[in-house]
């Protein structure tokens, strides 16, 4: 048995990533939006493209702290999802990948396995982590024995160490930060200093995309942010979007006292920077845990020995949260000043950070053992959900 | 400084001070806020959005589902457990680590670092009824005029 494609749906908890592996993945917002100025509708997925006015958007995400909890939502997004309105697909005809998060609890996992065999009637399925689908890509391309693969997203940033293709999972380490808390954290502070953002996740998620970046040297950046004039090199204004002449919103130099403009502005200074520092000092918000550099030692140190050069000297970063400027340079400089001097570092920020696990499901699906890895509809009515949970390591 | 705050103490009457038990709830409140997805509530929530959803695969020539689909309200219902509910399973079903809780983030090594809640720069000084952090004269003001114990949780 051999397909020519196989369909993959890198199912995270903000945006999936989806289509067949001989064309390019869409990333579809994986949540139902409804907008204060649009009674008539809710916008499912990418319909949100169609909604003129995103002001006060309200979010309705099948996740709640990064597991699928509310089905009837996904169902709905996942019913758009695969409608010729989005990505259409026929499962009886081509396999399915798709990801679930690490550590997945036992009922979503029997979910999984039953809504796409019984309801979308899938013929070959493949359910697995993203962590895993990236570093198949990675081994692909590189060949190494060990890679550390870090995995930063909305719910939660995941650090996982994988030792000749197989998770160690005494190594994996989950640090309760991803973009949520950082979009939530901006808000706060904006509410507070300036102007009441709380209704307006959506808009302040973009002005976070477009205005911030991790620091390299937080202390000097810190001061740089206190000085006056020319001095402040860090201090700009976010234009915020008005929905009639603005979609959407971006960072200019400050306004002169002269200047006017039509739209509102937010005026960013150490927010630039001290919201992706979260990442890095998760207790600057009073969650008690360790930033990613250090977590990245911490999980590393729990490996056996002898891996723990092919780990240090082969990690990777994707997500969301990789696409501050600074990231991959910040986690480079802390690990290389917590890993002893005769190992090397290398970190390696993925090519397109949102869709490089979606890219290792295209990969996957070209192993000659592919078909070893799944579960068939035949298997599935023969053996039941146990099977599932003895094939896919989830 | 001494100027402006004691006027407020006077007019406070009494200072109230929060206790530790207040203090911890006012962060575990914090910490929990981050985690929200929305904060306001749906604006259309008293109107029925129209069900109607794309049918599954109903663009290509050949009809590709033999049966019925099933609603989006049937696996509200049939997988309906709550993410506590889980969590709690999970102890059944990996009842050794590793898991989810034990793959959560130990502690940092590093100091923690505090930072004013006002302006946003480190911060040296606490204030006394609250607990929260500060960096001048100027911020407390505002904190003591806009935030402090008007708010509790
Ligand atoms: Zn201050
Ligand atoms: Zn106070």
């Amino acid at each position: 048995m051999s397909d020519s494609s196989c369909y993959i749906l890198d199912n995270g908890a903000y945006t999936a990533k989806v289509g067949f592996s001989t064309l390019e993945p869409k990333i579809v917002p994986n949540c139902i939006m409804k907008a204060k100025s649009e009674r008539r509708r809710p916008f499912i997925g990418s319909q949100i493209d169609e909604c003129r006015d995103a002001s006060g958007l309200f979010y309705i995400l099948p996740f709640q702290k990064g597991f699928l909890i509310n089905w009837d939502t996904q169902k709905t997004v996942w019913d758009y999802m695969f409608s010729k309105e989005c990505c259409p697909v026929n499962f009886n005809e081509v396999p399915l990948i798709i990801t679930e998060p690490l550590f997945n609890f036992s009922s979503i996992q029997e979910a999984m396995t039953e809504i796409f065999f019984e309801e979308y009637e899938c013929q070959t399925l493949l359910r697995t982590n993203a962590t895993d689908l990236a570093e198949y890509k990675h081994r692909k391309g590189n060949n190494n024995e060990c890679t550390l693969v870090v995995d930063s997203g909305y719910s939660f940033t995941y650090i996982v160490p994988y030792i000749k293709g197989k998770k160690h999972k005494e190594g994996i380490i989950r640090i309760d930060i991803g973009g949520k808390v950082l979009t939530n954290h901006l808000k706060e502070i904006i509410s507070y200093r300036q102007l009441n953002v709380l209704d307006e996740t959506y808009v302040i998620n973009q002005a976070k995309e477009d205005s911030c970046f991790v620091s390299q040297d937080f202390m000097k950046d810190m001061e740089i942010a206190k000085g006056r004039g020319e001095k402040n090199t860090i201090v700009r204004d976010y234009v915020l979007p008005d929905y009639t002449s603005l979609r959407r919103g971006y960072l200019r130099a400050p306004l002169q006292p002269q200047e006017e403009l039509e739209q509102q502005t937010l005026r960013l200074n150490n927010e630039r920077f001290t919201i992706p520092e979260l990442l890095f000092h998760p207790s600057d918000v009073g969650i008690p845990q360790m930033g990613i550099p250090e977590a990245i030692m911490h999980s590393i140190n729990s490996c056996p020995e002898d891996h723990m050069e092919s780990l240090l000297a082969n990690i990777v970063l994707y997500g969301g949260n990789t696409l501050f400027p600074g990231f991959r340079d910040r986690v480079y400089s802390d690990v290389r000043s917590f890993a002893l001097d005769h190992f090397d570092v290398n970190v390696t920020l993925a090519d397109s950070p949102l869709t490089y696990a979606w890219e290792g499901g295209k990969e996957i699906f070209r192993d000659s053992d592919f078909y070893s890895y799944c579960i068939t509809r035949e298997e599935y009515e023969e053996e039941g959900k146990a099977l599932a949970f003895e094939r896919f390591d989830i | 400084m001494s100027a402006r705050e004691s006027g407020r103490v006077k007019d406070g009457g009494k200072t109230r001070v929060l206790d530790d038990a207040a203090r911890k709830r006012r962060a575990r409140k914090a910490v929990e806020a981050l985690e929200q997805d929305n904060f306001h509530e749906d604006p259309h929530a008293d109107l029925v959005m129209s069900k109607k959803i794309p049918k599954f695969a109903d663009s290509n020539e050949k009809p590709t589902r033999k049966k019925k689909a099933r609603s989006a309200d049937y696996y509200k219902m049939r997988f309906r457990k709550s993410f506590a509910q889980l969590v709690e399973e999970d102890a059944n079903f990996r009842p050794e680590p590793p898991n989810y809780l034990s793959a959560q983030a130990p502690p940092s090594k590093f100091p923690e670092r505090h930072f004013c809640a006002i302006c946003g720069f480190l911060s040296k000084y606490t204030c006394i009824p609250c607990g929260a952090r500060y960096c001048s004269v100027r911020c407390l003001g505002t904190h003591l005029d806009t935030r402090c114990l008007k708010w509790t949780a």
